[in-house]
């Protein structure tokens, strides 16, 4: 039985190169590439595919928004089976882990894996395991617990990283000043970090926020 | 005359990506795949390509120490950088490295192509969202390697004694390092600072 793969990724050349490291094996066919997880969703819905390889950071959707739509596309509709979808990503947070798993990824592989480990992982992932190597797991034991910050919480805090003062995300946010020294004082805690700069230190290695 | 093409990327998969791009071309032909700097500067020693495709960010020895040490001996070698790096501090530290040309990693395979080409011929390979991003941010801040070092610790979540105890100076020296960085990046406060950099690569946090 031959593996139907799709590919989604906003850089062409990992496209490229994924698509020239599946074409070598005999038992694997390449069935779309999509850039963004937009496209993904409509590739979804075209092909079918038994895999998908995900990027995260892409523009427009990223993946792990396009893995929760397919896989609740897919289980709404018992005509469609979902696909054994795998992430492909430079995030190594611990965050960015546990929300691409959450969302229904069977896998999670970073990008400076070979082709070899690649394919391996896809032929695992369409028997139906759990893809998870090694970097990855130990990146989930390092961190422990996983910071469950609330919505408000995460917008304070992405606007922090950005340099905004308390008194502008209070305007911001369309709250007072007072409001946002608690939120803050409550992301601090969580993070278990003492000031705002170690806080965005700690979210951005944990994968809890990003630069771009 | 084929174009001989050297790839230095740590991600086996761009590799392969470049390869198979540059493989349908007649007139190209890759002649190596290095994971690292200094395997970079050792593989196109040993087989003197037109043009070397470079990364930034890799293991080991990165990008641009890579450029200046392969420019050092070969003054003519031409390097074009494939990067995700997009801050105008990356840019200009990879062009003053001797690079001679700067891709992003959304730039399209057809678009490669043609800069491999260019790059051959001799001439600048300056993408226009490359131009753009520089000419954002003018002028270029120059941070000393002293600032630039307070700098990564700041962004790293250390506090101003923390700083002080690892680079042996005193609390109040790093409190002057730190305004002068605030002022030179036109930032209110320190995480402002470290915001500003990240986004313009003057630092990156998996350094």
């Amino acid at each position: 039985m031959t593996i139907r793969i799709a590919v989604v990724d906003d850089h062409p050349m990992i496209r490229a190169g994924l698509g020239a490291v599946i074409a070598l094996e005999s038992d694997m066919q390449l069935v779309g590439e999509a850039a963004n997880g937009q496209l993904a969703i409509e590739l979804f819905r075209e092909t079918h595919p038994d895999v998908m390889l995900m990027d995260i950071n892409m523009p427009v959707m990223d993946g792990v928004d396009a893995i929760r739509a397919i896989m609740s596309e897919a289980t709404d509709d018992s005509s469609v089976v979902a696909p054994r979808i795998i992430v492909l990503t430079v995030y190594a947070g611990d965050d960015d882990i546990h929300r691409a798993l959450d969302a229904g990824a069977a896998g999670y592989l970073l990008k400076d894996m070979v082709g070899g480990q690649v394919i391996d992982a896809v032929r695992a992932a369409a028997r139906g395991e759990q893809v998870i190597p090694t970097v990855v797991a130990a990146q989930l034991a390092e961190f422990g617990a996983r910071v469950s910050l609330t919505a408000r919480e995460l917008e304070v805090l992405t606007m922090i990283a950005r340099g905004l003062r308390n008194r502008e995300i209070a305007n911001e946010i369309g709250r007072t000043e007072e409001t946002v020294k608690m939120h803050v004082k409550s992301i601090l805690a969580k993070l278990g970090v003492v000031d705002r700069t170690e806080a965005v230190a700690v979210a951005l290695e944990r994968g809890i926020i990003h630069t771009s | 005359m084929s174009i001989s093409v050297l790839i230095t990327d740590d991600h086996p998969v761009v590799r392969a990506g470049i390869r198979a791009l540059l493989t349908n071309e007649p007139d190209m032909d890759v002649v190596g795949e290095a994971s690292d700097g200094a395997e970079g500067v050792a593989m196109q020693q040993e087989f003197d390509p037109d043009v070397v495709l470079m990364d930034l960010r890799m293991p080991g020895m990165g990008g641009i120490a890579a450029i200046r040490e392969i420019r050092a001996a070969h003054p003519d070698r031409r390097i074009v950088v494939l990067t995700t790096y997009d801050g105008d501090a990356d840019i200009h530290r990879a062009l003053d490295a001797g690079a001679c040309g700067y891709l992003l990693k959304d730039t399209l395979g057809r678009e490669v192509v043609n800069a491999v080409r260019n790059a051959a011929g001799g001439r600048k390979v300056i993408p226009s969202p490359v131009a753009g991003r520089l000419a954002e941010y003018t002028p270029r801040v120059d941070l000393t390697p002293r600032e630039l070092e307070v700098l990564a610790y700041a962004a790293k979540g250390l506090r101003n004694k923390d700083i002080a105890r690892v680079i042996g100076r005193t609390e109040e020296t790093v409190k002057v390092h730190l305004k002068h960085i605030m002022s030179k990046l036109d930032a209110a406060d320190r995480t402002e600072a470290v915001t500003i950099a990240l986004q313009r690569g003057i630092i990156h946090i998996d350094d």
